[in-house]
């Protein structure tokens, strides 16, 4: 059953999941960037915010993830499991990044299951906004990440000007809004079609900007993408790790212990498959020593049939993140088309 | 839900110096029951944490006949690997593990068993190799070849000496080039295929070393009558979490820590970088 809040109660709604947790949503710095932080109050979240560049995947899996606490003793260790999981809201979040999040979730659900992601995955609800205008580089549509939601939400908002239609998705999402049972009503039949019509409008107003995976997957997943196509994309590749930054699946990571003298933190910290060290091994052999190695890498753990049948969907959200902070347009899109088309900027 | 990076304490109970830059360490776990409930297969590995340092996957080189020495051999090559060089007998270290599908000894009863191995290719192999002779009655024929660089680079050394003189196993060694005082072979491995009976037909070959003496000899063992899914190697790859999550030794959809590291070239041969 659908439910509706209006706009004017929704800071008392957030007021009360701050008595339970950290709010979360995208917000301004003062120097004009756009970043998912805490808020500190209900009237604090901007809905007309763009998407952050960053994917919120910070609060499930931090940049620098602290794993285990290692104290020297002497002669001996004390060695433990960090635990941190605190309850977490996420509010304004898009479609793409709802998806991405529970794209993260299943790979650590894998056996054997991340104690430490599942602790804060299990204690973030996550409360997104359905775009009823598509992003400008965005192309969910191509991943069925958006703009609206069927599945994977805890809780989605849809604006109809006055009010939010409130859908509900998992038993998180229920608990968030029984928190402020009043303030929600029963939607009125009118305001689920508008929803509707939103959803249709919203798929229509799509860009340029379209990813078409089936034949780019038949060919990576069978290896029938010519070498030098790689070689070619690559050349264009600047090997920054950028993509992988800001990508909202990407989870490659390396361990290291931070600290010194006798206390250190086992630390997972966020990796990048296309730095030529991702491979690299102690003898000084390296299996991807090329560019194009590790590009193709990249693409077939997001586009293989091989992954897609483990994963259950492509490794892409389609939020066009790649299309903005790529320095050598060798993103998400563009790879896909050139492998269709089996050139590259000819 | 267990903490998967969580290591397990263990103290460093022996160490043997097998080359210059090349030493064996024995291991216990601190925590005794850990001791008794710790299993694995030969081929299996650890991921070994120096405190400090870090961790990083090492090929258990003990067998599992013998669970109270557990040993892992390693060539000082890095910073962690330079760090536990510098450890001594009582410091203490972290085991997370066994992991790795490690070798099918049970497949192998029965079989006529060959081993190559070439420099710090042979721990991953003494494992099973211990196992077998541990458990000598339920194998055929066993032949060891093993090869170096230089005789200083051969490891387990006085091992090699006991393989030697047993009547029930077959074992060759030789050095790519010679050095005074040695009185062994000369040549590389392959160059041993020609003094010893191979029986390509009733035999599985273990071959484990640098990639490119794997080469040459599965091209060899191939060219002289072995199936594919005979020739049985362990893969390396950089490693980090040794559980399938870090993605650092996928090739292609498959993981070598978790799907291998122990594959049979059929196998090896199917998976595309």
């Amino acid at each position: 059953m659908a439910l509706a809040i209006e706009k004017k109660a929704v800071s008392g709604w957030l007021e009360r999941l701050l008595k339970l947790g950290e709010v979360i949503a995208p917000t301004r710095t003062p120097t004009g960037d756009v970043l998912f932080s805490n808020i500190r109050s209900g009237r604090d979240v901007a809905w007309d915010l763009p998407n952050p560049l960053h994917p919120p995947k910070e609060f499930v899996l931090p940049q620098t993830d602290p794993l285990v606490q290692i104290k020297r003793n002497g002669q001996h260790h004390e060695v433990e499991a960090i635990h941190e999981g605190r309850r977490r809201f996420l509010v304004n979040a898009r479609s793409c990044d709802v998806k991405g999040i529970a794209f993260l979730t299943r790979m650590h659900e894998m056996e054997p299951a991340d104690a430490s992601y599942l602790r804060r995955s299990n204690n973030l609800t996550i409360i997104s906004l359905a775009c009823a205008t598509p992003c400008p580089s965005g192309f969910c549509i191509c991943t069925d990440s958006g703009p609206f939601l069927s599945d994977s939400y805890d809780v989605q908002l849809t604006d109809l000007d006055k009010s939010y239609l409130v859908e509900v998705g998992s038993a998180k999402g229920e608990a968030a809004v029984a928190e402020a049972q009043g303030l929600f009503r029963k939607a009125s039949e009118d305001e689920v079609s508008q929803r509707k019509r939103l959803e249709e409008t919203a798929k229509q107003h799509f860009g340029d900007q379209t990813c078409h995976f089936a034949s780019a997957m038949r060919r990576i997943s069978t290896g029938r993408v010519p070498d030098i196509l790689w070689e070619k994309m690559s050349d264009w590749c600047l090997k920054c790790g950028g993509c992988n930054v800001i990508c909202p699946t990407c989870y490659c990571f390396s361990v290291k212990d931070l600290g010194r003298d006798g206390v250190w933190v086992r630390c997972r910290l966020r990796d990048s498959c296309q730095y030529a060290a991702f491979t690299l091994e102690a003898s000084g052999h390296n299996p991807r020593p090329e560019k194009k190695d590790r590009m193709k890498r990249r693409f077939f753990h997001k586009v293989s049939a091989q992954y897609y049948t483990r994963d259950g969907a492509v490794g892409c959200v389609g939020c066009g993140r790649c299309v903005q902070v790529c320095l050598g347009a060798t993103h998400m899109p563009a790879v896909v088309a050139a492998i269709r088309k089996g050139s590259w900027h000819e | 839900m267990n903490d998967v990076f969580l290591p397990d304490l263990a103290c460093l109970t022996g160490l043997c110096d097998e080359t210059p830059d090349t030493r064996t360490f024995r291991l216990r776990f601190r925590d005794s029951s850990k001791v008794k409930d710790f299993r694995f297969l030969p081929g299996q590995f650890i991921e070994l944490s120096v405190f400090g340092h870090g961790e990083a996957p090492f090929c258990i080189a003990s067998s599992p006949t013998r669970p109270e020495a557990l040993e892992t051999t390693v060539r000082r090559t890095g910073q962690l690997t330079d760090a536990l060089h510098q450890l001594g007998e009582g410091n203490e270290v972290g085991v997370r593990g066994p992991f790795g599908n490690g070798f099918d000894v049970a497949a192998a009863e029965g079989k006529d068993l060959l081993f190559v191995a070439g420099g710090i290719g042979l721990p991953p192999l003494r494992s099973l190799i211990w196992n077998v002779l541990d458990e000598r009655s339920r194998f055929g024929k066993v032949t060891i070849l093993y090869g170096a660089r230089t005789p200083a680079d051969l490891v387990y050394k006085r091992e090699l000496d006991e393989w030697g003189k047993r009547s029930d196993v077959e074992f060759r060694v030789t050095a790519d080039s010679a050095q005074p005082g040695w009185s062994g072979a000369v040549g590389v491995v392959p160059t041993l295929f020609r003094k010893v009976d191979l029986r390509p037909k009733t035999s599985l070959a273990y071959v484990c070393g640098p990639p490119i003496m794997i080469k040459i000899v599965v091209q060899d063992l191939v060219a002289l009558g072995f199936k594919e899914e005979a020739i049985i190697s362990t893969l390396e790859r950089m490693m980090q979490c040794g559980i399938g999550k870090c993605n650092h030794c996928a090739i292609g959809h498959r993981y070598v820590c978790r799907d291998g590291p122990v594959f049979n070239y059929g196998q090896i041969r199917e998976l595309v970088e």
